[in-house]
């Protein structure tokens, strides 16, 4: 078959992915490597300055300044502890909501799913402008402690969250799930706890990696609200110790990175599985993807 | 609604989600208001009310005090003078420079996203494919402190880049390039930016139907015609959907400019966090309210028009 874009089809290649556009090799190389060369030199370099500082020969000393520091491990519990929060709350919020969406009312699906994506269009500063003039006068058991970054961050982490339960309670028979419960006599707790969320096991794991990485990285919303949590004690680090904080920012890049990495798997293999066309894949990384929007 | 479109159209784009089929479409779009109470459908909305009100306490509330604050003087009366401050001036230079660090760090986004999008869908390995897909999103998802701070070990005045530079002669501090200004802002944001276009490239490139370009190439088409009439039309929509989603990412991003420059640059969501941090305007308390509302306008803007333009999308990417 000739195709009229790039070189010549071969003939088995024809119904691989590459199914259109034939594209020549040279450009695909060259595109593939430049770009690849923008991600990588930057974690290449982290690592060099965190083992060298601007000194000569190799050390780790930014590394045991950093685990002998006890803000490192006291933000580090903060930022864990808020992350808990966030992921409970995150649940017991989104996993009710989404199981009666789908059982009770199918129609209003897309108008939830809409909901869940406002916090993209407002942007993080200005969610806190608002949360401090509307919210000032709340008990300083709210206001005045990391509470309230909890509560905001299940806000603000919903666009991933929601989806990504969303789309595992589609992929279940909500319906007659619950129906076949209750015709053996289960209540709906029952149902929910021993039917449906074992059910839900990936979708679960994907909000506790997704709101608990966004937990940690969250600048913006803790910085403006005065508290020291992970983010923000390491931008106070690199105002005066870079190689420190640039230790500290590898160790926060790999540690997102290995949960979202194999969160990405995971759904990709699930969703591969249920879907052609391979859009699995892409489904369970955008709603990943979308936690730059926020992580921002 | 430009919103509802955001989740509706980035779903039905990829080709999936049920397209709704599974459904009950029962009386969907007529139902009146008076039989939507007499059927007692309304007990059918009661369980989503907790999440709801979840949504209206912790972000509508805010997002309305701050639109309804920045027309308040600082004795509560009602005035427009925050906004003649907000864009004015410093504040005004501010809007500028946000626009166009979000319009030029989603240009080059689009257009390198799009180049990796259509390289890899056109790579016969599904592996690279896979690593490719499986890295846009966790790089897609890499914004914020570390990042500057990576760069900063890159592109800074001891980075491992700008040394090599300065090896071969090319000190590029000495040429008027800085990692902490708006050119700098720009390269670093690249880093979340083309990850996030290749992903929502790769599904209308995908799209592209093999019979498309076999009725082209049957009726005689050159490579340029069939980008001319069915490629690049077909593509545009999601492209400039595309872009509008990295134009709002970039416009409402703080963290990655707040760590590099330490709150120095002066863009709007910076401009923002520092009056927040107490840096008040004597006699414009609400001050920092109008430039959020000046955002969240650019933002609705970009919205709207990134549901007009998928709405034109979907109607061939199904």
């Amino acid at each position: 078959m000739a195709s009229i874009i790039g070189a010549p089809a071969k003939s088995s290649g024809v119904e691989g992915g590459s199914n259109v556009l034939r594209i020549g090799k040279i450009f695909r190389v060259v595109v593939l490597g430049v770009v690849g060369l923008y991600f990588i030199v930057p974690v290449i370099s982290s690592a060099r300055f965190s083992f060298t500082g601007s000194s000569k020969g190799i050390s780790l000393s930014a590394y045991s300044k950093l685990f002998s520091d006890p803000q490192f491990w006291t933000t580090l519990f903060l930022s864990v502890k808020i992350g808990i929060g966030t992921v409970i709350l995150s649940l017991v919020v989104i996993i009710p909501t989404t199981v009666w969406v789908h059982w009770k009312a199918p129609k209003i699906r897309r108008v939830m799913e809409a909901l869940s994506l406002l916090p993209l269009v407002i942007p993080s500063v200005v969610i806190t402008l608002g949360v401090i003039t509307s919210f000032g006068s709340l008990p300083n058991i709210i206001m005045g402690t990391p509470v309230i970054l909890a509560l905001e961050y299940v806000v603000l982490a919903l666009p991933y969250t929601y989806r990504t339960l969303d789309s595992a309670v589609q992929a279940l028979d909500i319906k007659t799930l619950v129906e076949a419960g209750q015709s053996l006599g289960a209540s709906l707790r029952k149902i929910l706890w021993w039917v449906l969320l074992p059910n839900l096991r990936s979708g679960v794991l994907g909000v506790v990696v997704l709101a608990f990485a966004f937990c940690l990285g969250e600048f913006a919303v803790a910085s403006l609200l005065s508290f020291t949590t992970f983010a923000v004690y390491l931008v106070q680090i690199g105002q005066t110790q870079a190689s420190e904080a640039i230790a500290f920012s590898l160790i926060a890049l790999v540690f997102t990175w290995i949960p979202l990495s194999i969160v990405t798997v995971v759904f990709s293999r699930r969703a591969g599985k249920r879907y052609r066309r391979g859009g699995g894949v892409l489904v369970a990384s955008q709603s990943i993807t979308e936690l730059t929007e926020l992580a921002e | 609604m430009a919103v509802p479109s955001l989740g509706e159209n980035r779903e039905s784009q990829s080709g999936f989600g049920g397209n709704g089929a599974s459904e009950p479409q029962k009386g969907s779009a007529g139902m009146s208001v008076a039989r939507f109470l007499r059927y007692g459908n309304w007990r059918r909305f009661m369980g989503v009310l907790p999440f709801v009100l979840y949504l209206g306490v912790f972000l509508l509330i805010p997002a309305i005090t701050v639109v309804v604050d920045a027309f308040k003087g600082d004795s509560g009366n009602f005035t427009l003078s925050n906004f003649s401050v907000g864009f004015s001036g410093v504040y005004f230079e501010s809007f500028k420079n946000s626009i166009q660090l979000s319009l030029f760090s989603a240009l080059i986004a689009t257009f390198v996203g799009l180049l990796v999008a259509l390289a890899i869908v056109a790579s016969p390995g599904r592996t690279l494919r896979a690593v490719v897909t499986a890295g846009s999103g966790v790089f897609a998802n890499t914004g914020g402190v570390p990042l500057a701070f990576s760069f900063v070990a890159t592109l800074g005045n001891f980075g491992l880049v700008a040394e090599l530079l300065t090896k071969i002669g090319y000190n590029p501090y000495n040429h008027g390039f800085s990692l902490y200004s708006v050119l700098g802002l720009t390269i670093v944001y690249e880093y979340f930016l083309i990850p996030l276009m290749v992903l929502i490239m790769i599904p209308p490139i995908d799209a592209l139907r093999k019979e498309w370009v076999d009725a082209a190439s049957s009726l005689g088409a050159s490579r340029i015609q069939f980008w001319r009439y069915i490629g690049g039309p077909l593509l545009a929509p999601p492209l400039l959907a595309g872009f509008l989603v990295l134009f709002t990412d970039a416009f409402a991003a703080y963290a990655t400019a707040a760590a590099l420059t330490s709150g120095t640059i002066p863009i709007v969501p910076i401009q923002i966090g520092s009056l927040i941090s107490g840096n008040v305007l004597v006699g414009h308390a609400h001050l920092g309210n109008a430039l959020g509302a000046g955002m969240i306008g650019v933002v609705i803007i970009a919205a709207i028009m990134y549901g007009l333009v998928q709405r034109r999308a979907s109607r061939w990417l199904r």
